[in-house]
């Protein structure tokens, strides 16, 4: 999230795009309940009429996988009648700045396209630079060289009647939205796995970003772009890199092609350099010097054309080079696309491990219906976890609030901690290295690792290490400002410098007051980045630090004191730089020319400290710098924008031919969407083993329109056989209006959804959807694309 | 439990569902004050945020004789404000239900049941497996356009989750498994 959950109710029109919040997050409705009683309107733009749709007051049934187009006619509605905030777009975006004379996009793709490689070179993604090395800017936005015009011209085939074509939604209610969500502001956007699992997620949510650049929606109360995240820590599971692709503080995991801090400086700028000096300096103590390279040396390094997702763990595992799965409070077995799959890879595993709670369908794999266990060969450990209520430590909510959880209870039986858990292996590890003389083994003799054995001190004691230290006093650092460089501090992530200082854990404050009445609350817990609750804050303000709109002002430059001020902490570069000084001047200090991105850009700007070294090295997607529409994988339908390239011309898949087919709409004539509910959460694995939720829900089902009911001869309760190009399960029918037929490119599509929470283990048990999903995946992100798939329905 | 079960589910089942809409959440407070037994005077207190989804709603719990007998939204938390939607409601069962596995376990190759073992013997068999195939499949270097690069990994071991831990777990979590030389890094961000 941009902003944060109480921060919904200053919103005066607030758009849910691919989020069932009242079920899936229902505490939101509180705060956009508040907004409504202060004459807030809700859209709700999704392909089934939820819980949400009841509260909105325009509901819109969108057909899955097409939320760019929808999107893209409003952008473009607002490109054509210029309602865009016309100040905010000329100084706090790129749309005046030259774009590079080749960028180009034609017939589906953009400048760049590699069709063999299916992948984008992105020189022609850049602007146009004078001889400073500085990008050009033009001083009118029909200056037919600046990225505004090409913006237009680009949008200008997104019709409403295209959108219509496309999404199913009628040409009136995509005007209504668009009216509505213009003329009303201060606008939020809202949305959660109903735009991010698609082969276009990454610019499903650049869509928001082009949106609420060109309205100005950014950095002030009731804007922003607010995902809601689905899983208790997920954001700080995110922060603390359990991905591949990152190191905690979300800057690149080195590649093997990048031998030296410095190579991998090149590649990613002295601005990140900086934090992860720290990083290193927290995990090798007094090892990391300058003169070792910090110890960078000794981290391993991912081979810079290999995808390290979890599906290529899977994959992997099948042709015999993964051997070895640690898997903590995770349920794949359930919630992993394309389960068929999951499940031979389980069996080539030599040992699972698992640390969870109750007993999972991943951890008894080996006990699925109709396989012979006899014939499964992998080694399974269960250690059993302690439960959230039965350890201390914290956790990251979407606002970026950071909370410590107490407790007064001891684990379950022998249960302990994951904390304890990680203890144990590693330092049993270090004590089998502990007299290996083979250099691959070193880092166990120099990783810095002693913490107090019991859970609280633990948690306590790595919190501290996560904050960091002045090394020289050996004092907790105070903040991002205070981690330098050279070795003389260190900090384990820094976006959560601050957390922890002298003056306490901040994780556990609990001040209620809320001077500004605009639900800051200043004082209650502490949230990243230095405890500044909307990021981009600066962007509420105009260049000369004047507050953009005097009655919903935040943020703005107290020329007699000589700083920024405001009800939040100023996200800007430096309090004390005036609107006209480099630390003042940037409305988004993150990218290298400080203005918000209409057009995504290559451009880096040099640090003037370090040169010829970039200062910041911010990314663009790989499969393009504006959002084009693509045709989910599997399709019931043709692309009308240039069919041709029906889908994201950037996607690989099938990865392995014969385990992942691709559904036909001759054979698979309905699209299936899937997601979670109220009562069960995620894989079930808790929920399933409680037994009042089971009993308000218990069991999976398919809600399908009337009119299928009809066609397939069932009603309410009959079974039915769902089957996809990967699998087939039967379940029990829902016949609902709150899915309707839609129009699509003038034929009649129909869709259907199914909630993915259950399994065979647990109090309550069924068939897990996920045998139908499918693996392909976002080419950023590699997200799969389970809300759009194609399915036949047959009667059982 | 002191919240009657078929009061829960008549409330969450029944008006719940248009109360999580309505109203804003499913308000214990409610069923507290129907609930007359209600008996927390010599329990003692602590907070905790719920395990679902990230709006984080503040709790409060209450234990007795070591054992957790009450869970309730935190009016104090400035978010929920007192409320929790029926999941997080619902947590008080999870320290207190029988289905809890209470012991490290074994599966043997080919064995069609579990078999209770110590901790020991857990963290003995997990960390000699895992320094075997360390130690069998370990990478030194990669090469590219003729010049070899320091590899420094394995790619036959994976970790995989961490959205249901804390902030320090993941930590230690991501801080191992880079010891351990895994590039396999993995959790539900990407579900
Ligand atoms: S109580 Fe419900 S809304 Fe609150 S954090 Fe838990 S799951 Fe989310």
């Amino acid at each position: 999230m941009t902003n944060h959950w109480i921060d919904l109710k200053n919103a005066k029109v607030i758009l849910i795009e691919g989020s069932n919040a009242a079920e899936n997050h229902s505490m939101s409705m509180k705060w956009i309940m508040r907004a409504k009683e202060n004459g807030a309107k809700v859209i709700h733009v999704d392909p089934r009429y939820t819980r949400t749709s009841k509260i909105a007051d325009i509901y819109a049934q969108i057909r899955p996988g097409t939320d760019i187009a929808f999107l893209g006619a409003i952008i473009n509605y607002i490109l054509e009648n210029k309602l865009y905030n016309e100040e905010f777009v000329r100084t706090h975006t790129n749309a005046l700045y030259y774009t590079n004379e080749d960028f180009s996009f034609d017939n589906g793709v953009f400048s760049g396209y590699d069709e063999e490689e299916k992948k984008y070179a992105t020189d022609s993604w850049s602007y146009q630079l004078n001889e400073e090395g500085t990008p050009i800017i033009g001083t009118s936005l029909d200056d037919p060289q600046c990225g505004f015009t090409k913006l237009k011209k680009f949008y200008s085939r997104y019709t409403f009647q295209v959108a219509s074509d496309i999404t199913g939604i009628p040409v009136e209610t995509i005007k209504l939205i668009a009216d509505t969500y213009v003329n009303a502001g201060p606008g939020t956007i809202m949305y959660a796995l109903g735009m991010t699992q698609h082969t276009v997620g990454v610019q499903n949510i650049r869509s928001f970003g082009v949106l609420q650049l060109l309205l100005g929606n950014v950095g002030k109360p009731g804007t922003g772009i607010n995902a809601l995240r689905g899983e208790p820590n997920v954001q700080g599971s995110t922060d603390f890199a359990l991905l591949f692709n990152y190191a905690p503080g979300y800057f690149n995991w080195p590649n093997s092609n990048q031998p030296t801090l410095e190579d991998w400086t090149k590649k990613n700028g002295t601005f990140r350099r900086r934090f992860f000096v720290n990083l290193l300096k927290a995990w090798f103590g007094e090892n990391a010097t300058p003169d070792n390279d910090f110890g960078y040396g000794w981290l391993p390094k991912k081979d810079a054309n290999k995808n390290y997702s979890i599906y290529r763990i899977f994959e992997t595992a099948l042709d015999n080079t993964m051997k070895f799965m640690y898997i903590v409070g995770q349920n794949p077995m359930v919630t992993s696309p394309n389960l068929n799959l999951v499940h031979e890879g389980f069996c080539k595993l030599d040992m699972l491990v698992v640390n969870d709670l109750f007993m999972t369908e991943t951890a008894s794999f080996w006990e699925k219906p109709g396989v012979d266990p006899s014939e499964i060969k992998t080694e399974v450990i269960f250690l059993p976890a302690a439960s959230f209520l039965e350890k201390e430590g914290t956790l990251t909510n979407s606002g970026r609030l950071v909370q410590w959880r107490y407790t007064g209870i001891k684990p379950v039986g022998k249960a302990k901690s994951d904390l304890e858990i990680f203890d144990l292996i590693y330092t049993k590890m270090r004590d089998l290295y502990k007299n290996s003389t083979d250099p691959k083994d070193e880092i166990f003799k120099r990783m810095t690792w002693e913490y107090p054995k019991e859970n609280t001190s633990m948690a306590d004691a790595v919190l501290k290490e996560i904050n960091g230290y002045d090394l020289k006093t050996g004092k907790l650092a105070t903040g991002i400002s205070a981690l330098k460089d050279d070795g003389s501090t260190s900090s384990g992530n820094w976006l959560y410098a601050g957390v922890y200082t002298e003056e306490g854990n901040h994780s556990m404050r609990t001040g209620n007051s809320d001077p500004s009445g605009l639900g800051v609350f200043p004082e209650f817990k502490w949230c990243w980045p230095g405890n500044i609750k909307i990021i981009y804050n600066r962007a509420s303000a105009d260049i000369n630090g004047k507050p953009f709109d005097e009655k919903n002002k935040y943020i703005w430059w107290d020329a007699a004191e000589g700083r920024w001020t405001g009800y939040d902490i100023p996200d800007v570069g430096n309090i004390n730089d005036g609107p006209d000084q480099p630390g003042g001047r940037k409305p988004f200090r993150m990218t290298g020319e400080g203005v918000g991105r209409l057009i995504a850009n290559t451009y880096h700007d040099p640090d003037v400290t370090y040169e010829p070294l970039p200062r910041d090295v911010s990314s663009v997607p790989a499969d393009g710098p504006l959002p084009e529409f693509y045709e989910p994988v599997e399709s019931p339908t043709t692309n009308i924008l240039h069919p041709n390239v029906a889908i994201n011309p950037c996607l690989k898949y099938p990865r392995i031919e014969a385990k992942q087919p691709i559904g036909k709409k001759e054979d698979f004539p309905y699209v299936l969407c899937t997601s979670s509910i109220a009562e069960h959460w995620c894989a079930g694995s808790v929920t399933r083993n409680v037994p009042w939720l089971n009993e308000l829900v218990k069991e999976t089902y398919i809600e399908m329109p009337v009119k299928l009911a009809d066609k397939l001869s069932v009603k309410n309760g009959d079974r039915v056989a769902v089957s996809s190009a990967r699998g087939e399960i039967e379940v029990k029918v829902m016949v609902t209006h709150r899915i309707q037929p839609l129009q699509i490119n003038g034929e009649e599509v129909t869709v259907v959804w199914m909630p993915y929470n259950w399994g065979y283990k647990g109090l309550s048990t069924a068939a897990s959807t996920n045998l139908l999903t499918i693996d392909a995946g976002d080419p950023n992100t590699w997200i799969q694309e389970t809300k759009a798939c194609l399915v036949n329905i047959k009667k059982a | 439990m002191k919240i009657n079960r078929r009061e829960f589910v008549k409330l969450s089942g029944v008006l719940g569902v248009g109360l999580a809409i309505t109203e804003l959440g499913f308000d214990v407070k409610k069923i507290k004050a129907s609930t007359k037994e209600f008996k927390l005077e010599d329990s003692k207190e602590f907070t905790s945020v719920c395990t679902f989804c990230s709006v984080g709603c503040g709790m409060i719990c209450h234990v007795k004789d070591e054992k957790l007998i009450n869970l309730e939204g935190d009016p104090d938390h400035v978010i929920n404000e007192g409320s929790l939607c029926s999941k997080g409601a619902s947590m008080s069962v999870v320290p207190n239900s029988d289905q809890r596995v209470k012991t490290p376990l074994y599966r043997a190759p080919g064995s069609d049941k579990w078999q209770e073992i110590s901790w020991d013997e857990a963290i003995d068999k997990v960390t000699k497996k895992m320094k075997e195939v360390r130690d069998e499949n370990w990478i030194t270097k990669d090469s590219e356009d003729g010049k070899d690069y320091p590899a420094n990994r394995t790619e036959a071991i994976s970790i995989v989750g961490g959205a249901q831990n804390n902030n320090e777990e993941c930590y230690l979590l991501a801080k191992m498994a880079r010891a351990l030389g895994v590039t396999y890094i993995e959790h539900q961000a990407r579900l």
